[in-house]
């Protein structure tokens, strides 16, 4: 499973990154410290240089998450089914919760730190998904040629 | 022949006013024994004439005024025409009256042959006079037992009606504004609020309610303008110490909507990473090589919480001091200075300068302090974002502003920031608008909380790769 981070925060990177390879949830983990860098990446990524499980950071300089999420929005349909956004967040703002109803893309919301059982829930969460999209394509623009 | 019927015809006009007059009329002798009485007299002390004539004025008059008609009779008798007035109720009359009586003296060849006495009843006179008095000491007694101050305003602006609160509020004495005009007693008021909310209920005609800051005397007044035909009726009080609450609320409750943030915010993250770290480490080999790493950004995430908490305690004890520290006058000069100077060897590093055009003999009234760390951290912040394209260019200028203190620019030719997006958001504390550049968000919160501490302004104008300018107003 490839996984990517989307956070400035170095230290946050590196015991995401340290903590799901513990998990066993994967090894292929890429990190960008940046919401525009990551939103670059995605708009000219191949489809299969999507990532299937992105860990997204709310607070970031310049562009910040909510905003990466909007930017985002036009890539929706290509990347339904396949890329599942989870906002990785130390912030305990109760908004943010409700908020992320406004965005199909976003799976989940998880208050950092990351720990074990969460990772295990994103895991079954994402696998479920993945099994039931290869049965059934979430969406006509998942159907490649 | 015709003398004779002059005299007989003169005598009927006098017999026809003496009879028909409204007045009650008398003829006393010297005695004051009435000799004729008219039937307005007879109608007044409800007798009929035989029971009149011929007995004295005395026994129609109640005891305690008999002393004074008596003095009077003698005035008259000794040939002057005598005016008075005074309440009679005449035994036999069912109420008291107020008569305005004149006693005329009749002169025939040469002696005085009796008195004309004429009442005339002026109670409902006396009485209407009365009521419109007492209403007028009611008004007075109402406008100033009313806590509001209290003033009226002739459609030429001029002052009528000024009650005691008034004269305490504004500082004036009623007996120097009365009569003049709201203009002319307050010149600085012609282009202001006051003057404009007067001037919409004079043409609207309609209420006028408003709060209104009065510079004379640094009050905030909450005033209701009522108009009428005769011009506008002012009541206004003093709300300076609510609206100063209000700020002071509304800012508190800023501060506290911040705290919240910085806690939810830029004190959970490094906490959050800390108990990250935490869990890890005790899954870790200490022979693994991640465990230095993480025993490090361990470390790292502990110290970051602890400045986060010294942040918030120079925020706080910043606010604390607002107001108690006496504000002195600094020759600013110095300061920029001081600022300039412990900044020099970063300058010239990177091959930057800053040039100063300040005055000599500038003052501005604040704190030393806050002076230096405004002008340290908007010049750290020039040299942080400076642009990679250009040597760095810093012009620090200051000028007196008569009256209002100082103002001063500071302009850099860095590399600026998108207005549209970050707006006053830069002066927010912890929000950071360079990825670049390693950075709290602290220096420009820090800058504007200091300005505004010392009572001044700051304001902000940037456009990418030009450069960014901040102009204060200083007192």
């Amino acid at each position: 499973m490839d996984v990517l981070l989307i956070d400035d925060d170095t230290i946050g990177v590196f015991l995401t990154e340290r903590l799901l390879k513990r998990e066993g949830f994967t090894d292929s983990i890429a990190s960008i410290p940046s919401a525009e860098e990551a939103l670059a990446f995605l708009q000219n990524a191949e489809p299969h240089q999507l990532p299937h499980v992105i860990f997204l950071d709310l607070n970031m300089p310049l562009m910040d998450g909510w905003e990466f999420l909007e930017a985002l929005r036009p890539l929706e349909n290509r990347l339904l089914g396949r890329c599942h956004i989870y906002i990785l967040t130390s912030s305990l703002a109760h908004t943010d919760l409700a908020r992320i109803e406004q965005f199909p893309l976003v799976d989940g919301l998880i208050n950092k730190p990351l720990d074990a059982a969460q990772i295990q829930a994103v895991r079954a969460q994402v696998e479920a998904a993945l099994s039931a999209g290869q049965e059934v394509p979430a969406s006509p623009a998942d159907q490649r040629p | 022949m015709s003398d004779i019927l002059q005299l007989k015809e003169s005598e009927q006009r006098f017999r026809a006013l003496f009879e028909n007059n409204p007045d009650l009329v008398l003829f006393q002798d010297a005695t004051g024994v009435i000799l004729d009485a008219n039937p307005a007299y007879l109608q007044a002390v409800e007798k009929p004439r035989e029971e009149v004539v011929g007995r004295t004025f005395n026994s129609f008059l109640p005891e305690d005024l008999r002393a004074l008609f008596a003095q009077k009779l003698r005035e008259a008798f000794e040939g002057h025409k005598v005016h008075f007035d005074v309440e009679v109720q005449f035994l036999g009359a069912p109420q008291p009256l107020i008569y305005a009586v004149t006693k005329v003296p009749l002169v025939a060849d040469g002696a005085i042959t009796g008195v004309h006495a004429v009442f005339r009843d002026m109670t409902e006179t006396y009485n209407s006079n009365r009521v419109i008095r007492e209403q007028a000491d009611k008004l007075n007694t109402i406008f100033e037992s009313i806590t509001d101050a209290f003033f009226l305003l002739d459609r030429e602006w001029r002052f009528g009606f000024v009650n005691s609160e008034v004269e305490r509020l504004l500082n004036v004495k009623r007996e120097q504004i009365l009569g003049r005009t709201l203009q002319d007693v307050f010149p600085e008021e012609s282009q202001g609020v006051l003057h404009e909310q007067f001037e919409n209920a004079f043409r609207t005609n309609q209420v006028m309610h408003f709060q209104a800051y009065f510079g004379r005397m640094q009050l905030w007044l909450e005033v209701k303008a009522f108009p009428s035909k005769e011009g506008l009726s002012i009541y206004f009080s003093d709300v300076t110490e609510k609206v100063r609450s209000q700020e002071e609320l509304y800012r508190q409750n800023k501060d506290l909507q911040q705290f919240t943030y910085i806690v939810s915010h830029n004190l959970r993250a490094p906490v959050a990473n800390a108990l990250g770290l935490v869990d890890l480490l005790g899954t870790l080999d200490k022979d693994s090589p991640d465990y230095k790493p993480a025993l490090d950004n361990l470390r790292a995430s502990t110290q970051q919480v602890d400045m986060v908490l010294r942040d918030m305690n120079t925020i706080l004890s910043i606010r604390d001091k607002q107001g108690v520290e006496e504000p002195e006058q600094v020759l600013l000069g110095d300061i920029v200075e001081q600022a300039r100077l412990n900044l020099a060897e970063l300058t010239t590093q990177c091959g930057g300068e800053v040039l100063t055009d300040i005055p000599a003999d500038l003052y501005v009234l604040g704190n030393r302090a806050y002076l230096y760390s405004i002008f340290f951290n908007l010049l750290s912040n020039s040299l942080k974002y400076r642009s990679d394209e250009r040597p760095l260019r810093v012009s620090i200028t200051a000028r007196a502003q008569p009256g209002q203190g100082a103002e001063v620019v500071v302009a850099d030719n860095g590399s600026g920031f998108d207005m549209e997006k970050a707006g006053l958001d830069v002066f927010r504390l912890y929000k950071r608008f360079h990825s670049s550049q390693p950075g709290r968000g602290m220096g420009l919160y820090l800058v504007k909380t200091h300005v505004e501490t010392m009572g001044g302004q700051i304001e902000v104008s940037s456009a990418v790769n030009v450069g960014t300018q901040f102009i204060l107003h200083l007192r």
